[in-house]
């Protein structure tokens, strides 16, 4: 005998279940009006992300229960972010639908597709007024991207390395005793503007003269540097293969909670600090165009940014989000304007008009 | 007696239906098109590549307009010019013409004995042994392979520990040339193998019996006998590994550690880094002529090998 059950039955279950989501709606920030004339439900919206410890967090922080919520699956496309660009492009210049709902992106790359005319405006999401600036994005109309949080390029070291304590100024990664144990960026992200100042030059002279970053990557050149992406980091980290590196601090935190003893600090010469956001592809149809705009809507709230950002261990732009543990007063978390005097911040259209240009200067130095 | 109705079996009577169906539809009159109608899907299949490269031709022939990121309307050679006067794309292109001839040498040195083995021992199952360990490789992909060797290779990998149990410190045995290069003839190695057996096969044993006979010494016998009636075999396992590792993306992005770019690599920078399709394309068309150019220099000087199907110059 088959067991069936009405849909329209209410047991006392559903009646908790049902009185949780909406009573989760109203906390977060989700109002009356999702009910009012709510378009018809996607099965699933597309979120590209970046994997490993990247996608979980997001997943925890606001797939997870944006999906409690509304009843709509995300599912996480881990594409690289560079790769889903020229497909979504694409599909916006032939007049297809997307591949993708949400694009979690870097802000220089989402500006890109900012500039080409193919992100949907989002002013209209209501969390966006208990945003922090940092949410907006420097120099475009609108909101064409929300910035989520931010992040900076730290000097992630191996403690026993460095038993006088932390390093402290980039010129440690010409010491010969790190030949071949350093690890940059394979285009040198995070790199240039602390080499412009490692190098003697100015931030100032960004991008006019960057001849003293140049000089400074030649001799770290000579240090034979591993050169990789966000996972390649934690994982020479976890095999032993290099013992300094320039990277996002959630990749090394990522290498520590994996067991590996590891620390990070902001040398003299300073740090970038970057954002990251999320922007919705032109073309999607109305219903689920409205229904990423609530996804994005929800990562907005206190409540996600604060699962979110423990993952990721990165500040974000919603304020009253508590720091995860060990992270209050970290460099590698700024909050308060005094945090940010130690971190190096380009405009962000400087950064789009002369990215290619550092990316083909850096390759072409590591290359020879 | 009454002629049977059922003369013929039903089985022919349907092919013969079958058969006549098929004459009104192709006439035996268009008997002389019938191989040019099997090469139909193959054709419209390289018309679609061509298309292709007529796209990327003609995007190659833009520049990146970077307020919008946009196309540039104009039709120009700055792409071109810039690749032709930027160092980094000579060191490239050289580093994987050198590294696809490199690798396309070692392997026709390993894959030789390896053939020549396969097709003439008599033991069955030392055949089955070297046929397994020839396919096998086949089940695993490239990045997976190449991700193996970093496993293997790797400062705390197999390689280093054994070093270690000799009291030699761990060494870089990865992200450099060398690694690149040993991935690939790795990875192409196999491919070598399957190219060289058929031709081997095709050389008969009377021949090396023969001149075993009139008193040739092993070696006399394979540089006078199996080496030149291996010809073919090694000029098409040989363009087979060297266009193959000249357009190799995973081994120099897996193994070099960021600093052993191929011609690819760089293609897969401007495209998908950069978003600088123009260029991309640019250096694609010249990827396919610096290629082309290659194959063609091995064609004038040796032939096409196997790829000419017995056709080959004599």
């Amino acid at each position: 005998m088959t067991k069936t059950t009405s849909i329209l039955a209410l047991t006392r279950r559903r009646f908790l279940g049902g009185a949780a989501a909406l009573g989760g709606l109203a906390a977060t920030g989700w109002t009356g009006r999702a009910f009012a004339q709510e378009p018809e439900k996607p099965a699933e919206i597309i979120v590209r992300a970046w994997g490993g410890s990247w996608v979980a967090a997001l997943q925890a922080g606001v797939s997870d229960p944006f999906t409690a919520a509304t009843g709509i699956a995300v599912r996480h496309d881990l594409t690289e972010d560079n790769e889903i660009q020229p497909k979504v492009w694409a599909a916006v210049a032939q007049g297809r639908v997307p591949p993708i709902h949400i694009n979690w992106d870097t802000t220089t790359n989402a500006t890109k597709s900012a500039l080409r005319g193919v992100t949907e405006d989002l002013s209209d999401l209501p969390n966006l007024a208990n945003t922090t600036e940092l949410a907006k994005p420097v120099g475009l109309d609108g909101y064409p991207i929300v910035n989520t949080y931010g992040y900076v390029y730290v000097l992630a070291y191996r403690p026993s390395a460095f038993p006088d304590g932390a390093p402290a100024s980039l010129q440690v990664l010409l010491d010969p005793k790190f030949k071949g144990r350093i690890a940059l960026y394979n285009d040198g992200i995070g790199f240039h503007f602390p080499a412009q100042v490692a190098g003697g030059g100015k931030l100032e002279d960004i991008p006019a003269n960057m001849e003293p970053a140049w000089e400074f990557i030649r001799k770290v050149k000579a240090q034979e540097p591993l050169l990789g992406e966000d996972p390649d980091f934690t994982t020479w980290f976890q095999n032993g293969e290099i013992d300094l590196a320039v990277t996002i601090s959630t990749n090394a935190r990522e290498a520590m909670k994996n067991g590996i003893d590891l620390a990070w600090t902001v040398p003299e010469e300073g740090s970038k600090f970057e954002t990251d956001g999320l922007w919705i592809p032109k073309g999607l149809p109305a219903n689920e165009l409205y229904w990423a705009k609530q996804y994005i809507n929800f990562a907005l709230t206190v409540e996600a940014q604060q699962v979110w950002l423990d993952g990721l261990g990165l500040p974000g732009v919603v304020p009253g989000v508590t720091p995860p543990e060990g992270l209050a007063g970290d460099p590698s978390y700024p909050t308060e304007p005094e945090d940010f005097k130690r971190l190096i911040r380009i405009p962000t259209a400087i950064q789009v008009e002369h990215e290619s240009d550092w990316f083909s200067q850096f390759k072409a130095i590591m290359q020879g | 007696m009454p002629t049977s109705k059922h003369a013929y079996p039903f089985r022919w009577r349907v092919m013969d239906a079958i058969e006549g169906a098929a004459s009104i539809l192709w006439p035996s009159r268009f008997s002389r098109g019938l191989p040019y109608l099997m090469l139909l899907p193959a054709v419209l299949l390289v018309m679609l590549l061509v298309i292709g490269m007529i796209q990327i031709a003609e995007s190659s022939a833009h520049t990146l307009d970077r307020t919008t990121f946009l196309a540039s309307e104009d039709y120009t050679g700055a792409n071109y010019s810039q690749i032709f006067s930027t160092g980094l794309y000579w060191t490239v292109l050289w580093r994987s013409l050198l590294g696809s001839v490199i690798v396309t040498a070692i392997c026709l040195v390993f894959a030789f004995p390896y053939s020549y083995l396969m097709v003439r021992t008599p033991s069955a199952l030392l055949r089955k042994f070297l046929l397994i360990a020839l396919f096998l490789p086949f089940f695993i992909g490239q990045v997976v392979r190449a991700y193996g060797w970093l496993i293997i290779l790797g400062n705390q990998g197999v390689a280093n520990g054994l070093l270690g149990l000799v009291g030699i410190e761990p060494i870089r045995l990865l992200y450099n040339y060398p690694a690149v290069l040993f991935g690939l003839v790795q990875y192409m190695l196999p491919f070598a193998v399957l190219m060289l057996a058929p031709a081997l096969t095709a050389i008969p044993e009377e021949m090396e019996s023969a001149a075993n006979s009139l008193g040739a010494s092993w070696w006399r016998t394979f540089i006078h006998i199996v080496l030149p009636l291996a010809k073919p075999g090694l000029v098409g396992a040989g363009l087979v590994v060297l266009t193959l590792s000249l357009t190799d993306f995973a081994m120099p992005a897996i193994l070099g550690g960021g600093s052993q770019d191929f011609i690819a690599n760089a293609i897969y920078d401007q495209f998908f880094r950069t978003s600088d399709q123009g260029m991309g394309a640019a250096l694609t068309l010249i990827l396919v002529g610096v290629g082309s150019l290659a194959v063609g220099l091995v064609f004038t000087l040796f032939g096409a090998g196997t790829l000419a199907m017995g056709r080959d110059k004599k």
